[in-house]
């Protein structure tokens, strides 16, 4: 129990903020509730630094994906944070500002904040996961909080509705994933992640496939996380959802679940092994050839679908929103080709190369979501509160270098970076991709990959030349300003520094990936410890067992 | 041709055999190694050489985004270069006190990419500098030079100052980042990127007057023309990271040592031929940066650009960048046939032709352009010949005063608005305020010449003629390059006796009408000078001299040209060392001691090179000094016709320019509009079609996205069904096989139930509930 909560620090660190922020966020003086925000950021950084320096939980099939996701999440958490400014009370506030009470029950500051935290908090644990039962909390802990958070991000019934949409899709998904663990969990007779890797690498070993039940709890757990990082066929919420949110949340959307859910597939496809080949187990470095057809299919059809539907879109949050359907089935291209060969690199391994890329489109998708989120629409006539509305439509940011050069820029480098051109940030994830692709022999995925890049350029050039282009005065009624929290515009410029800059030098962010990438197969001794330290905890069956249990139900 | 093929065969057997010879007489040879000696440690702090200069170009451009109207740019510029160079000078110390040795400093990991387990497929290249003598020569005039010339620049440029400003010294240390890079890159890839980076940098300050069309042809020509030979270095590159395994220095040479031991003894055959082309590419790379035949068009073109990029970038260090390739990869020259031959052919006709088209110039900044090309030419020919030590200590030597000539050529340019034209300036020397300027001229002038004994240009020059001599492959190049020197002698001298002695006067240049960003400023730059009588009519015009800035580079470089004497005064001076202490140090070997009509050649070239300076000056003298009482005209105008059109041939640059338009861009365009017809039709045909295909099917599937609850949730759950479906198929065809084929029915000691009966009962239950909930969100 002990070495469980010294890995937990760094949620904890997030729970206490949380806590805080729930007292502050509702005082009846502004520059007290104002203090959200700090408050949430110095816990982010406490959790970031206290996630760089906790010791590594060797018991797991990915060892050392735990740090890396943590400081992951914290570092892009923060950029979100920025985003965030002003997202929640923006009305409530400008009505104090013209003399209204300050009515506590109309607040949702706290709430917004505590739920930011929660979502990723939950995103934490996701990476941390060891078992299944805590792998689901972890899950939906960084779910739950989002879906109220698409609910509250703007007054308009659209955010209200985006929320109820994912919501009960959402529910759906967690459904599918749990009755999938539960069949996991019949199969191996274990909930602990290293015990069903073991008892499945064992049977494997013997029958020479993982065991149809096992593999049916498989299949399901993996469609229903396909909800969270918005592949096919559980991407249909991601349009509405992403365009009904305000922008800020829309980009925490597209980095937390996603982000979490990748963390998920490849804590589960690792209890199924990449030690599949040609004649079967053990004699190459696939999956076991029904999940790879899965996950391959998948992947095929969700960065088609994502690019081809991209391209008749005319709202920037619709294309942004299907790039990032794309983007995880570019990811999940990764996940097909697996570890490689014993001490791959970057290169080669493609777990760690999906675990660059999440930190690459998590920079660049802050980025191009911050500009949608600097600028808002301010109907000329009025100044009611009534009249600020979101920028959405592409032709809003038309001619945008003119105004906001500096928001211009941040677009075109974010979206060429999302196109992956070189020497950018996004280039440098890609890279990866491809080369473990092609070292896994998946020379068709590749092709398809390449192509769908190709496709991709068509809607990412059209985000780079409209505000960077084209010019003239955007053809709305209304005038597009940028919003009153310059944190916004400054996440995004970060971010375009970022691509930049590490794409420039990403060797050492590149290191750090390579080493979370790393995959061990469940050892005897391995189990031997778990036992040993948590007598207790996880139900063991002994593998010979196993199967037994479930079908003689 | 044929000709020129059969003598340079003739000439790779006599090679060939010498080698063999040098081979068998082990006393010639004090090494015949890489010339690579152990790794030794240096503090990593030098590593910031490259980088101080990166800093002042983010500076300047934080200063163009203030809008600082300042000459804190030029501060900050000089500020950091100095720095540089007192680093510099630091490594120097270190390299000095490790004769022979290098060390590699890492700065941070750039390229390391890995595509399998084995050595060989993986490559790294990192932000590693490498630093012996070699390095330490190059980056003293490199850092050193261009302190002093954005000192220069500082006053130079002052008529632009406020973006222009910026601009130009941002160019200037970004300039200095990528020559650094290219010079202490410890692997091709980082020299590449310096190669390519001094190549933007020059490109941007040729084109620096970008409203002037001549300087923004000129810049474009400059990168046009510099791709072939970039394209042959990366070639070049590619092709030994694919012999080699490697892109970095050390692991290069190491691994070129066998064949280095092959072509000692004169065993070309058993060196692959993909090995011996890979010297060909690199010089291909050479004579493009460096401005050799075919590839020297684009350097005359380059003088639009301002007088301290000149100097800097087109005469002292971009331009001997090649020169530089060649003396780093010497071992890898040494190991094919013909690479060496081609190095020095290729530089002693450059050395001829440039001459031939200085003398009929009249323009005196195209006329030291041409210089240049020619003494570049000269360069190749002292590593061409196996020399090695000539070309480098000519590159340090003739930086230093081909700087200042133009740095002087630039304080007349900068003083009579323009004006470059030898017959429309005479008698500069009696003016007030340009003594300093004429005095800088002269002893540049001497050095370019080669007068003897007490110029550093002598010396090496002296080298590389007595190399040429003391190899007898090598001999008809010698005469080469001696009939050149003493061309250079008297061209050099024409602008001498033309510009600065004589009857005084002159004409202000067109800059006063010619491109407004200039001449407008320059007007308010005038007060600085004290000079308020400046308009636009030439009466009222009246000669600005240089300033403090100007005037105190100038005399520092004056000093340091001569104090270069004492670096080359012998023959196994201070120069020599650093050479010889570094890679290029492997040709050592090749000592030749062929007479000159029976005398030591270095010994007789001491004497007749210094008497065929002295007749090109003499003959300058008469032609354009005595007896002449006008700018315009002179002696030699009554010498022009008994020549017939051969003057007019080499004042119109002998055609080559004409001749590549035919050759080249008019065959290009023709074919570019043939391929533009097919493109039009045929591939945009095809990427329409590429394009429709996504667009149709997105139309397809658009409709699925119509915003209603239910249906999403029909789609998902129809979606995971069918998935679900497949894995069945796939489930039950894979046990049907695997049951017939190799699973023994007895195999269950694992403890599951036979595989086929298994296989569908769970799915079975498992579909259900999937369905349920299925019906149930439809509802």
């Amino acid at each position: 129990m002990n070495n469980v909560i010294a890995q937990l620090w760094p949620e904890i660190a997030l729970f206490v903020t949380t806590c805080l922020v729930m007292v502050v966020g509702l005082s009846k003086d502004r520059g007290t509730r104002k203090l959200c925000a700090p408050i949430s950021a110095i816990g982010i950084i406490v959790a970031g630094y206290l996630a760089a320096t906790t010791s590594v939980d060797t018991a797991t099939t990915l060892p050392f994906m735990a740090k890396y996701g943590k400081v992951l999440a914290a570092g892009v958490g923060l950029l979100l944070l920025m985003l965030m400014a002003g997202t929640a009370d923006r009305q409530l506030e400008d009505a104090v500002d013209r003399g209204e009470k300050f009515e506590p029950l109309r607040s949702t500051r706290a709430e917004f904040y505590a739920f930011f935290l929660f979502s990723l908090m939950g995103l934490m644990l996701c990476a941390g996961a060891s078992d299944l039962i805590f792998l689901f909390l972890a899950l939906e802990l960084t779910s739950l909080p989002t879906y109220v958070m698409v609910a509250l991000s703007t007054r308009r019934d659209r955010s209200m509705e985006a929320g109820v949409k994912y919501f009960f899709l959402g529910a759906m998904g967690a459904a599918m994933f749990l009755f999938g663990f539960a069949l996991i969990y019949g199969a191996t007779g274990s909930t602990a992640l290293a015990d069903v890797a073991y008892t499945i690498q064992n049977r494997a070993a013997g029958t020479g496939s993982i065991g149809p039940l096992a593999l049916t709890g498989l299949v399901l757990s993996l469609l229903g996380v396909m909800f969270k990082i918005a592949a096919v066929p559980m991407h249909f919420y991601t349009a509405d959802v992403y365009q009904g949110a305000a922008s800020s949340v829309t980009a925490f959307l597209a980095f937390v679940p996603k982000c979490a859910g990748f963390f998920a597939i490849m804590l589960l496809v690792g209890c199924a092994g990449w030690a599949f080949g040609p004649d079967g187990y053990g004699s190459g470095t696939a999956l076991p050839p029904e999940l790879r057809i899965l996950l391959w299919t998948i992947a095929v059809l969700t960065m088609t679908v994502g690019n081809v539907l991209a391209l008749l879109q005319t709202s920037v949050k619709r294309i942004l929103a299907y790039s990032s359907i794309a983007h995880s089935g570019y990811m999940l291209v990764g996940v097909i080709a697996g570890p490689g060969p014993a001490e791959s690199t970057l290169a080669s391994n493609g777990l760690a190369a999906v675990l660059f890329y999440l930190l690459t489109y998590g920079v660049m998708s802050v980025g191009t979501f911050s500009v949608v989120a600097a600028l808002e629409r301010r109907r000329r006539a009025t100044a009611a509160d009534a009249a600020i509305d979101e920028v959405d439509h592409i032709d809003e940011l038309r001619g945008l270098w003119k105004r906001q050069p500096h928001l211009a820029a941040v677009m075109v480098i974010c979206a060429l970076g999302l196109l992956g051109l070189p020497p950018l940030l996004g280039f440098l994830g890609k890279l990866p991709l491809f080369t473990s692709a092609l070292g896994a022999g998946e020379i068709v995925l590749v092709v398809i990959l390449g192509l769908n890049s190709a496709i991709a350029a068509a809607y990412y050039l059209r985000l780079v030349s409209v505000p960077f282009l084209e010019s003239g005065e955007p053809s709305t009624p209304d005038a597009v300003v940028p919003t009153p929290f310059p944190s916004r515009a400054l996440a995004g410029v970060v971010a375009a520094v970022l691509v930049v800059v590490a794409g420039l030098a990403g060797g050492t962010l590149g290191s750090h990936a390579e080493r979370a990438g790393t995959f061990r197969f469940p050892t005897k001794t391995m189990e031997a410890t778990r036992h040993a330290s948590q007598p207790t905890s996880t139900v063991s069956v002994p593998p010979d067992a196993a199967e037994r249990g479930p079908n003689a139900r | 041709m044929s000709g020129l093929a059969g003598q340079l065969a003739i000439m790779h057997e006599t090679l060939g055999s010498l080698a063999l010879a040098a081979g068998d007489a082990a006393h010639a040879q004090p090494r015949f190694g890489t010339g690579v000696g152990a790794k030794f440690d240096v503090p990593r702090l030098f590593g910031l050489i490259p980088f101080i200069p990166l800093l002042a170009c983010a500076l300047c451009g934080l200063c163009a985004a203030m809008k600082v109207k300042t000459k804190l740019p030029a501060a900050i510029t000089v500020g950091c270069l100095l720095a540089s160079f007192g680093l510099t000078i630091g490594l120097y110390a270190q390299v000095h006190a490790n004769p022979g040795d290098f060390a590699i400093i890492h700065a941070f990991e750039w390229i390391n990419f890995q595509w399998g387990q084995s050595e060989a497929q993986s490559l790294t290249a990192n932000f590693s500098f490498y630093a012996d003598s070699l390095t330490a020569l190059w980056m003293l005039f490199v850092t050193g030079l261009a302190t002093l010339i954005a000192l220069y620049a500082s006053e130079y440029m002052s008529h632009d100052v406020g973006q222009g400003y910026c601009r130009f010294f941002m160019a200037f240390s970004l300039f200095v980042f990528s020559m650094a890079c290219l010079v202490m890159g410890d692997n091709l890839a980082l020299l590449f990127l310096g190669w390519e980076g001094v190549g933007l940098c020059s490109y941007l300050l040729i084109g620096y007057f970008y409203k002037k069309p001549s300087a923004v042809a000129a810049a474009k020509k400059a990168f046009v023309v510099n791709r072939i030979g970039d394209l042959g270095l990366s070639l070049g590159v590619m092709l030994a990271f694919v012999q080699f395994g490697s892109l970095e220095y050390a692991e290069i040479f190491r691994k070129a040592e066998p064949f280095l031991a092959l072509a000692r003894d004169g065993q070309w055959q058993d060196i692959p031929w993909t090995v011996q082309l890979i010297p060909i590419l690199l010089t291909i790379g050479a004579f493009g940066k460096s401005a050799q035949l075919p590839l020297y068009v684009w350097l005359p073109d380059a003088m639009e650009g301002p007088t301290p990029v000149s100097a800097l970038i087109h005469a002292a260090t971009m331009v001997t960048a090649g020169v530089y390739l060649v003396a780093r990869m010497f071992p890898l020259f040494l190991v094919s046939e013909h690479a060496l031959t081609i190095v020095a052919w290729g530089g002693a006709l450059t050395a001829l032709l440039a001459a031939t088209i200085g003398m009929a110039q009249f323009d005196i900044k195209r006329i030291m352009a041409y210089s240049t090309v020619s003494q570049l030419g000269y360069m190749f020919c002292g590593l061409g010949v196996m020399g090695v030590m000539g070309g480098p200590a000519h590159v340090f030597t003739h930086a230093f005063f081909k700087a200042m000539l133009f740095l002087a050529c630039g304080a007349v340019m900068h003083g009579f608005a323009g004006q470059l034209d030898l017959r429309k300036l005479s008698g500069l020397g009696k003016m007030p305020g340009w003594r300093i300027v004429t005095v800088a001229m002269f002893v540049g002038c001497i050095n370019l010449a080669g007068v003897p004994f007490i110029t550093a240009g002598f010396y090496s020059k002296d080298t590389i003629l007595g190399d040429a001599f003391a190899n007898p492959a090598m001999v008809p190049i010698g005469w080469i390059l001696l009939i050149t020197a003493g061309l250079t002698a008297y061209y050099t001298f024409r602008v001498f006796f033309r510009v600065f002695v004589g009857p005084a006067y002159y004409e202000p240049g067109d800059e006063l009408h010619a491109h407004d960003d200039h001449s407008h400023d320059h007007a308010h730059a005038n007060k600085d000078h004290g000079h308020d009588s400046h308009g636009h009519g030439h009466s009222a015009w009246q000669p600005h001299p240089p300033g403090w800035a100007i005037n105190t580079v100038l005399i520092l470089l004056t000093i340091l040209s001569f104090a270069a004497i004492v670096t080359v005064f012998k023959a196994d001076g201070w120069l020599y060392r650093m050479v010889t202490n570094s890679s290029a140090g492997a040709g050592i070997a090749a000592d030749h001691h062929h007479k000159f009509f029976g005398f030591d050649a270095h010994a007789a070239m001491k004497v007749v090179s210094g008497i065929v300076a002295i007749a090109g000056i003499a003959v300058a003298f008469v032609l354009h000094y005595s007896g002449r009482t006008s700018a315009a005209t002179s002696k030699a105008d009554s010498l022009v016709p008994m020549l017939g059109p051969i003057p007019r041939w080499a004042q119109n640059k002998w055609y080559v320019d004409e001749f590549y338009h035919f050759l080249f861009v008019r065959p290009l365009w023709l074919l570019s509009v043939v391929f533009a017809a097919i493109d039009k039709v045929l591939v945009d045909g095809l990427v329409n079609v590429f394009g429709w295909v996504p667009k149709a099917l997105a139309k397809t599937a658009r409709p699925l996205q119509n915003g209603v609850l239910h249906d999403y949730a029909l789609r998902m759950a129809g979606g995971v069904a069918l998935l679900l479906l497949i894995i069945v198929l796939m489930v039950n065809r894979g046990d049907r096989t695997s049951a017939a084929a190799s699973i023994p029915p007895t195999d269950n000691s694992i403890g599951t139930l036979p595989a086929a009966p298994a296989a569908v009962d769970p799915i079975a239950v498992s579909l259900d509930p999937i369905r349920a909930k299925a019906q149930e969100a439809v509802r």
